[in-house]
C-alpha cells in the first residue's frame, strides 16, 4: 500500500494510503484518547472524544472517522482541542447517570480513565437524571442504560464480531437506546450471548451477572489458555482470583477467527454441577460409595484380570493430548487391550474413510481448510450441520460472510435450516437422497459449463450420466429451480466454502463426504493443496485425538464386558448412557457428576478443564497449548497419576 | 471523617488556620471568612439557605466529596418523582406507624425537586471529589490554598469511588 507523509504536531511521521488519522497517530505512538473507537470495528465518530485540528478544516474533526492523506498538517493537543474534550466528557456524563460508588466497572472504566485524565472534578452543565431501565432479562448479561454512552460499540460488535446483529439503536434523538430487535427485552430478542457486546463495552452500561463484584482486572492474574469445548479452539484470556474464574475474555475480540460464544465466555464462568470428589465404588448392595484410591484400583484391576481380552477404554475428546496418550497407553500396555475409541470415533472414521474414498494421496485431514476460509467466502454451503448450535464462533463467521458480505448461504439439511432468514437458498433433501443431491449438484454444474474441463475426469463425467436433472428432482424431492439455482450460486462462487458436521456423519457414509470433496474440488479457484471443505469436528480435541489414532478402528460392542470411560469435563449424552448399558464393569474417570457417573461401577475424580493443561489440536489443524488456570482441591490426582497407579497395580510401569 | 484521615498532619493544618463556624463549634451564623468548606449534596430549602449565607461569607468556596460535587448518591431519587419519594418514605415504609403522614409542618425545610451538586446552586471554585474524597487530596487542597492557590487536583489524584 502506498506511503504517506503527514505532519502530526509539527513532526513528520508516516502512514499507509487508506489509514485513519487516528490509525497514524497510533502507529507513530501519538497520543489520542478514545471512546468509541474499538480496534477492529468500524469507525463512527460516535463520541468526538478524538477531535483532532486538520488544517484547512474550518472545525475540529474526529481522527477515528478521517481519512489521512499525503501531506495532511494535524494537532492533536492543542489547549482548545483539550477544552473540546473536558467538555464532550462533561456533557457525556449530564446526559445519563453516570455515578461510580456503586458501578460494578469502577477502576476499568474508560469514561472514569477519561474524566480522571481531563481532571474532571465538576460539571457545568445541569445534569438531565433520566429515568432509565436495566434489562437483565439475559442469563448472562445485563444492561444499564443508566451507564450507557451511546457510543455504538456493543451496536458495532453485534453486527461485525457476533454478526447477529441483534443490538441496535432504538428510538430518536434525546431518546435514543441500545435497543434489542425491536425493543425485546434481551433474553426474549435473537441474542446468542456470545458476549461481544460486553467485551466492546467501555463502561459498566453491559455487565456479565456471574462476574459482577468479583474484582477488577487489576486485582486479577490473567491467564491465556484455550477453550476446552468445540472444536474451533479459540483461545481464553481467563481472570482469576483467589482460586475462583472471575471472567473469561477472547484476547482481542476483532480477530478474524471471531470472538468467542455463549459456551466459552459464560457457561465454563457458571459451571455449577457438582464435581466428583472422592472415588466411589458400587457396594454389594448396589449402591456407589466414596471408598479410598486404593480401593478403587484395586476392584478396577481384579475386573480387568477377570474381563481380559473384553476390557475396552473410551477417551473424551476434550482432554489434552498428553491425557489421551496416557490412556492408550495404559489400555495398550497394562489392560492389553485393543479396543480403544474416542467418545466421537465414529465422526472420526466417516471423515477420513471419506477423504481415503475421494484422493487416496495420503492427504488426511490437511485437505480441508482453515476456519478463516469462511471470511473470504461468497458462496457457503452448510451440509448438516448446526454451528450456531455445536459450533457457534463458525456460526457467527457464517453469518459475518452473509450479512458483511453478501455471500449466497446455502443450507442442506432434510430436517431443519438452522440460519432459518439468513439463508439464501434451503435444499430439503428426503432422508437417504443426500447423495444424488451432491452428484446431481455436480451435473448440473457441468452441463452448465460451470466446472473446468481439466478438473472434471473422464471417469467422473461419465459416472454423472446417470444424475438426470428430473430424476435427481425426484429422487431428492427438490424442486428444478433450486436445484439449478444452488449449483448457480455455489458453481458461479469464486470462494465456495462447504462446511458439514454432525447431521451428515450421523449418516455413517463416506461416500457422502467424498461427494462434497469431489464437489468442492470441482468449483472455484482452490489453493493448491486444499479444498475449501471444512468438517466441524465436535471437541476441542477431537482432531488431536484422532490424529494419535485413538478412534482408528472403533469398539466391537457386541465383546465388550467391561469399559474404562474417560470422561473428562463432559457430563454424558444419551449415546454414552446407551454405550455403557448392558456392559458388566464400567469405570468411569469424571471431573463432574453426571448420570454416567451414576451409572458407573467406579468412579474416579479428575481434573476439569481448568485445571489440566496440555495439548490441543484445534478442528483445523491448528496446535494450541492450555494452560492451567486453577489449583486443583488437595488430593486430587492428575489423569496420568491414576493411569500410572492402575498400570502399576497390573504389574506395568 | 476524610478530614480526619490526614491523621497528624491536621495539627499542622490547625496552626495555621482558625476554624470558625462549623458543625463541630455549633455557631449558628456565618462570619467573613477565607474559605467556606461544604460536603453533601443540595437537598433541601436549608441546604440552599445555607449554602447561600456561606458563599456570601467566603471569599474562596470549596467542595469536598462527590455529592458535593455532582450530586452523587443522593441523586438516586432523581428518576423518582418527588412525590413518590416522600409516600414511600413516610407512609409505604414497612417501618412506619400506622396512619402516618408527610410531614407539612412550616418548620421544616421543603425537599427539593431534585438533588443538586453544590456548583448548580452558587458559584464553587474549586473541588475534591471522591466517594470518599482521598485524604491525601483534601490535603494538597489545603496546602494549595495555603500558598494561595486554587486547588485542582492533579489526575492520578483523581478519584470518583
Amino acid at each position: 500500500m502506498k506511503e504517506i507523509t503527514l505532519t502530526i504536531n509539527d513532526k513528520q511521521v508516516k502512514g499507509k494510503e487508506g489509514d485513519t488519522v487516528l490509525g497514524v497517530c497510533q502507529a507513530n505512538g501519538i497520543d489520542v484518547p478514545t471512546l468509541c473507537h474499538l480496534d477492529g470495528l468500524t469507525d463512527v465518530g460516535a463520541c468526538r472524544i478524538c477531535v483532532v485540528d486538520v488544517e484547512k478544516e474550518r472545525r475540529p474533526v474526529p481522527a477515528c472517522a478521517y481519512p489521512a492523506r499525503d501531506g495532511l498538517v494535524v494537532k492533536t493537543n492543542t489547549p482548545k482541542l483539550e477544552k473540546y474534550r473536558r467538555l464532550l466528557l462533561e456533557l457525556i456524563f449530564t446526559e445519563r447517570n453516570h455515578f461510580c460508588m456503586f458501578c460494578e466497572i469502577s477502576g476499568d472504566c474508560e469514561l472514569q480513565k477519561l474524566a480522571y485524565r481531563y481532571q474532571m472534578d465538576n460539571v457545568r452543565y445541569p445534569y438531565t437524571f433520566p429515568s432509565k431501565s436495566v434489562d437483565s432479562s439475559n442469563e448472562y448479561l445485563a444492561i444499564d442504560h443508566n451507564r450507557c454512552i451511546l457510543c455504538g460499540r456493543c451496536v458495532r460488535a453485534c453486527a461485525e464480531v457476533a454478526g447477529i446483529n441483534t443490538l441496535d439503536f432504538g428510538k430518536r434523538g434525546w431518546k435514543t437506546m441500545v435497543a434489542a430487535d425491536i425493543t425485546e427485552p434481551l433474553g426474549d430478542s435473537s441474542c446468542i450471548s456470545c458476549g461481544a457486546c460486553l467485551q466492546a463495552c467501555p463502561t459498566g452500561a453491559i455487565f456479565c451477572k456471574q462476574s459482577i463484584y468479583k474484582g477488577r482486572t487489576a486485582d486479577c492474574q490473567k491467564i491465556s489458555t484455550v477453550c476446552p469445548i468445540c472444536g474451533v479452539g479459540c483461545e481464553l484470556d481467563v481472570l482469576v482470583r483467589d482460586n475462583n474464574v472471575v471472567m473469561i475474555k477472547a484476547p482481542k475480540l476483532t480477530q478474524t477467527r471471531g470472538s468467542l460464544c455463549k459456551m466459552g465466555r459464560f457457561e465454563l464462568l457458571s459451571q455449577t454441577s457438582a464435581r466428583v470428589t472422592s472415588p466411589l465404588v458400587r457396594n454389594k448392595q448396589g449402591k456407589l460409595e466414596e471408598c479410598s484410591m486404593d480401593t478403587a484400583i484395586e476392584t478396577i484391576a481384579n475386573k480387568v484380570r477377570e474381563f481380559k481380552g473384553s476390557f475396552g477404554g473410551v477417551a473424551s475428546t476434550r482432554v489434552p493430548e498428553e491425557t489421551l496418550s496416557q490412556f492408550n497407553k495404559m489400555m495398550h500396555d497394562a489392560i492389553s487391550t485393543e479396543y480403544v475409541d474416542t467418545l466421537d470415533g465414529m465422526s472420526y472414521r466417516v471423515i477420513s474413510e471419506g477423504i481415503k474414498q475421494f484422493s487416496n494421496n495420503g492427504k488426511k485431514m490437511d485437505i480441508e481448510s482453515p476456519v478463516e476460509e469462511i471470511s473470504e467466502a461468497d458462496c457457503i454451503v452448510v451440509v448438516g450441520a448446526d454451528p450456531l448450535k455445536t459450533h457457534p464462533v463458525v456460526g457467527s463467521l457464517i453469518r459475518k460472510a452473509r450479512s458483511l458480505k453478501g455471500a449466497e448461504l446455502i443450507v442442506i439439511d432434510s430436517a431443519k435450516d438452522p440460519f432459518a432468514t439468513w439463508s439464501s437458498l434451503w435444499l430439503k433433501p428426503k432422508a437417504g437422497s443426500e447423495g444424488t443431491l451432491f452428484n446431481g449438484l455436480i451435473k448440473i454444474m457441468a452441463d452448465k459449463g460451470l466446472v473446468s474441463r481439466e478438473k472434471l475426469s473422464a471417469e467422473l463425467a461419465k459416472s454423472l450420466n446417470k444424475y438426470d436433472v428430473d430424476k435427481v428432482s425426484k429422487a431428492t424431492g427438490i424442486g428444478k429451480e433450486d436445484l439449478e439455482s444452488a449449483a448457480n450460486q455455489y458453481g458461479k462462487a469464486k470462494h465456495g466454502v462447504i462446511i458439514y458436521g454432525e447431521g451428515l456423519l450421523q449418516k455413517n457414509d463416506p461416500k457422502l463426504v467424498a461427494s462434497l470433496l469431489t464437489l468442492a474440488s470441482l468449483t472455484g479457484d482452490p489453493s493448491k493443496d486444499k479444498l475449501r471443505v471444512i468438517s466441524l469436528k465436535p471437541n476441542s480435541n477431537s482432531r488431536g485425538a484422532w490424529e494419535l489414532g485413538l478412534a482408528g478402528k472403533g469398539l466391537p460392542q457386541a465383546k465388550l464386558k467391561g469399559l474404562y470411560v474417560l470422561l473428562g469435563d463432559e457430563q454424558g449424552s444419551d449415546e454414552i448412557l446407551s454405550l455403557i448399558k448392558g456392559l458388566d464393569f464400567v469405570v468411569v474417570q469424571a471431573g463432574y457428576q453426571s448420570a454416567v457417573t451414576a451409572a458407573a461401577d467406579v468412579v474416579l475424580p479428575c481434573p476439569i478443564w481448568a485445571e489440566r493443561e496440555g495439548k490441543f489440536v484445534s478442528m483445523d489443524g491448528r496446535i494450541l497449548k492450555s494452560r492451567q488456570v486453577l489449583q486443583p482441591k488437595n488430593g486430587l490426582l492428575e489423569d496420568r497419576e491414576i493411569f500410572a497407579k492402575l498400570s502399576k497395580k497390573l504389574g506395568k510401569s | 471523617m476524610s478530614f480526619l484521615d490526614i491523621d497528624e498532619a491536621i495539627l499542622e493544618v490547625a496552626k495555621l488556620v482558625e476554624f470558625s463556624t462549623s458543625p463541630i463549634t455549633d455557631f449558628k451564623e456565618f462570619t467573613p471568612v477565607d474559605v467556606g468548606i461544604v460536603e453533601g449534596a443540595v437537598c433541601n430549602t436549608d441546604n440552599v439557605e445555607v449554602l447561600k449565607k456561606l458563599r456570601a461569607n467566603c471569599k474562596i468556596l470549596m467542595v469536598w466529596g462527590d455529592c458535593a460535587c455532582f450530586g452523587g448518591i443522593m441523586t438516586m431519587r432523581n428518576m423518582i418523582p418527588l412525590e413518590d419519594v416522600l409516600k414511600r418514605g413516610y407512609i409505604e415504609a414497612d417501618s412506619n406507624a400506622k396512619g402516618s403522614a408527610i410531614p407539612t409542618d412550616e418548620e421544616l425545610p421543603r425537599l427539593l425537586d431534585k438533588v443538586k451538586p453544590v456548583n448548580e446552586v452558587v458559584k464553587v471554585d474549586c473541588y475534591v471529589p471522591g466517594c470518599p474524597p482521598n485524604a491525601k487530596a483534601i490535603l494538597y487542597a489545603l496546602t494549595e490554598l495555603l500558598a494561595g492557590r486554587i486547588p485542582v487536583l492533579p489526575s492520578d489524584m483523581m478519584k470518583f469511588d
